[in-house]
């Protein structure tokens, strides 16, 4: 039995010391039971939520998938991995994931490594100016996606935007480039602009970690003659690493789940298309074939593995280091 | 502790109802089923549209003062619901999966008859149309709404001709507008080719765009490459796509080589129409009457630019001189909720909409051109006879073509058209991709 925290600061309140569990070898049964009723009371409001709204959906997207579900009315029939199978020879499909990838691969390490930089560079600046750069930094994470892909679309622009006005004015192109509509840069564009909206938390979290290294082992590796580089990677990295992994794992799981910019800029066109758009493309857009229910949770449950071992890799790794 | 089980029991007790809010405690009267039920119909007094932006029937106050004189004269409340091209589809469909669709929907027979009434969710609208009803509505429009074996899933109302812009004033600054029959609304291939050059020359830069971003305005980009040496788009019974014509193929590669035309994936037809109405294109693929009254819906004026520059609509070029167009037909459709009192009541709508005196403001609204010559007694072929661009815009209305949009597995084939621009825009071999696509559209619709 774990002894709950509000007891432990209930009984320091009033003066008695509460102790563990082999110096107290009872605890009336009706208090544990009151206990464990209040502490489910407590989780209920969240736990039905995460029931209803992720551990039963998920479920049925496993078991959709294995099915010819589609939103008409008729018989849906059990398919086995037919639709998996499907997949794997699904040109549109490969191409989506490829590009899922192209976009994990690049913007993960990319945010990771600014980020940090950044921190660096800002956690020892006076509150005033670090607060500032973090508000810079966060101001993409709180616009609205749609104001700040709308401004982006401006800025692309084929024919008025400014990337192309500027880089013509400079004489460094002379034909204007289709950011958005050509292949070669189209993804490059997508993954940029998911950079900035992707480093203001990570940089609000580095400064925080490495604001709470531990001062005295700094100190103490420099006295004994240690170079920066040396007190960051054996003294500052491994006490960051838990915030690196967090920083990994959700900056992964946002990657993956590359949506909204590929909906508002390019609808999955010039080579920018996602799985996370394929499924939506798929299950609300191309209603009338056969099976598209099906075939779309096919799709989810690939991006949920993927997903899941790119996690589960990163906490091995992270734990090893 | 007291207060602690209070405390939980209240939050539990709190949860538990907003989750039975959220599971939605809708009106089971409203819940479709396959047919409709056996009780006999009670008077209802209120009943849902949904509605496209269809002219100004996506404008609140326009829609909400035709309902209101729908509601005089009926008693029954309708309550509507605004939908736009980019969603618009994505909430039917989830509407029609939870089981919570609209009593009344407006659109056109790509979506009413070949797909949702093709799937069994609208109701068959045949009964409403006697001999003169079929005698007064427009026999192709009126084909389009009726599906092979004779059911009705669309009451038409309105029809168009959707055609492309030219800007007259830049057609004149490069000595261009030479090339045009502005009293037939037509101009050749050639003359066309000629006249791209021209503008290429002048202004030196993109003067039009085969916009290929997604579907949005697609009819401009298929009217363009059928009409330019007559390839088809699907096959006269509309069972089958046809756009590997060599036809089609040759007019991609004739698009393709030109200076001046752009095979653009970062527009759309709205897109498109932007940018034509900034003036940074001289020519737009996607238009219509609507566009040429109220260009890129900006309230700056008829048939003007941004910059006040004169805008001309014209009909896509053709060899033969015989410009084929899509048309445009929109009209009502009402879902089966499975509740006679509501589907009578609706179609007591309808039936106020389309076939009475008040179809002329319903027309109106619309922006377009009545599908019959009258309504019950009123005559509506000279609705428009006090507008002057709508009276020279019907000029165009004898070019309209097939209605094939209501071949099978549209929703598919449209994803694969503008697919398979962007691949040729990109440079991939033409027929081969044209070929590709046309196969890949010819399989989804088989399946």
């Amino acid at each position: 039995m774990r002894i709950s925290t509000l007891a432990v600061i209930s009984c320091f309140k009033r003066g008695v010391l509460i102790l563990p569990k082999h110096s107290q070898p009872t605890m009336s049964k009706a208090l544990q039971r009151r206990e464990t009723i209040s502490g489910y009371s407590f989780l209920a409001p969240s736990l039905i939520f995460f029931v209803g709204f992720v551990i039963i959906p998920m479920f049925i997207c496993i078991f959709l998938s294995l099915t010819d579900a589609n939103m008409h009315a008729g018989t849906t029939i059990f398919i086995g991995f037919s639709n998996f199978a499907k997949l794997f020879k699904d040109e549109v499909f490969l191409d989506a994931l490829w590009n899922t990838f192209v976009i994990v691969v690049v913007s993960v390490p990319a945010t990771c490594a600014f980020s940090l930089w950044v921190s660096s560079a800002i956690y020892k600046m006076h509150s005033v100016p670090r607060s500032l750069f973090r508000i810079i930094f966060y101001l993409p994470v709180v616009t609205g996606s749609v104001a700040v892909t709308a401004v982006w679309n401006w800025m692309y622009d084929n024919y008025t935007g400014i990337f192309n006005t500027v880089l013509k004015g400079i004489g460094l192109i002379d034909k204007n480039i289709n950011w958005l509509g050509d292949s070669k840069f189209a993804l490059g564009c997508i993954i940029l602009i998911l950079f900035t909206t992707s480093v203001g938390q990570p940089i609000v979290l580095y400064v925080s970690a490495l604001g709470n290294v531990d001062q005295s082992l700094v100190e103490a590796a420099q006295v004994d003659g240690a170079t920066n580089l040396q007190v960051f990677w054996k003294i500052k990295w491994p006490q960051i690493m838990p915030t690196t992994l967090y920083i990994l794992v959700i900056t992964t799981i946002n990657s993956f789940q590359c949506f909204a910019l590929i909906q508002l800029l390019t609808k999955g066109g010039a080579g920018t298309n996602t799985v996370m758009y394929h499924i939506y493309f798929t299950a609300f857009k191309l209603t009338e074939q056969r099976g598209h229910f099906g075939y779309a949770n096919a799709m989810g449950v690939v991006l949920a593995i993927a997903i899941g071992l790119l996690s589960a890799l990163q906490f091995k790794l992270a734990k090893e280091k | 502790m007291q207060l602690k089980k209070l405390s939980a029991l209240a939050l539990s007790a709190a949860l538990v109802i907003s989750l039975a809010a959220c599971g939605g405690g809708g009106n089971p009267s409203e819940q479709p089923s396959d047919k409709p039920s056996d009780n006999p119909p009670a008077a209802t007094q209120e009943i849902t549209l949904w509605t496209y932006p269809i002219g100004k029937w996506g404008d609140q106050a326009t829609v909400e003062a035709l309902t209101a004189g729908f509601t005089a004269e009926t008693g029954i409340k309708v309550n509507v619901e605004f939908l736009a091209y980019g969603d618009g589809d994505d909430k039917v469909n989830a509407a029609i999966t939870s089981k919570s669709t609209p009593d009344l929907i407006m659109e056109g027979p790509e979506r009413l008859v070949a797909n949702w009434g093709a799937n069994g969710y609208l109701v068959d609208l045949a009964d409403m149309l006697d001999d003169e009803d079929k005698a007064e509505i427009n026999a192709a429009a009126l084909n389009a709404c009726t599906t092979a074996d004779g059911k009705v899933y669309e009451y038409p109302v309105v029809m168009t001709a959707h055609c492309m812009a030219v800007n007259l004033d830049a057609f004149k600054a490069a000595g261009a507008d030479q090339y045009l029959d502005l009293e037939t609304r037509t101009w050749t291939t050639e003359n066309f080719i000629k006249a791209v050059e021209a503008l290429y020359a002048h202004f030196g830069d993109t003067v039009g765009a085969v916009y290929c971003t997604g579907q949005g305005g697609d009819q401009g980009t298929r009217a363009l490459i059928n009409n330019m040496y007559g390839g088809t788009f699907t096959d006269a019974e509309h069972t089958k796509y046809t756009w590997d014509d060599p036809l089609n193929i040759k007019a991609l590669e004739q698009l393709k080589s030109m200076d001046g035309i752009a095979f653009d994936a970062s527009l759309d037809g709205g897109k498109e129409i932007a940018k034509f109405y900034q003036g940074v294109l001289k020519m737009a693929f996607c238009w219509n009457i609507a566009q040429q009254l109220d260009p890129n819906q900006a309230g700056t004026g008829a048939e003007k630019t941004i910059t006040g520059e004169e805008i001309a609509f014209m009909a896509f070029p053709t060899e033969s001189g015989d410009p084929k167009l899509q048309g445009g037909i929109w009209g009502f459709g009402i879902f089966n909720n499975g509740d006679d009192a509501r589907i009578e009541a609706s179609k007591k709508f309808i039936k106020y909409m389309a076939d009475s005196a008040a179809t002329v403001d319903a027309v109106k609204a619309a922006s377009y051109f009545p599908v019959r010559s009258a309504a019950e007694g009123t005559n509506l072929s000279d609705v428009w006879a006090d507008d002057a661009i709508m009276n020279e815009y019907q000029v165009l209305m004898p070019y309209l073509g097939d209605y094939y949009q209501i071949t099978k597995g549209w929703a598919g084939a449209r994803t694969e058209w503008w697919t398979m621009l962007q691949k040729v825009g990109a440079g991939e071999d033409i027929a081969t991709t044209v070929a590709t696509y046309a196969e890949k559209a010819n399989t989804a619709a088989a399946n």
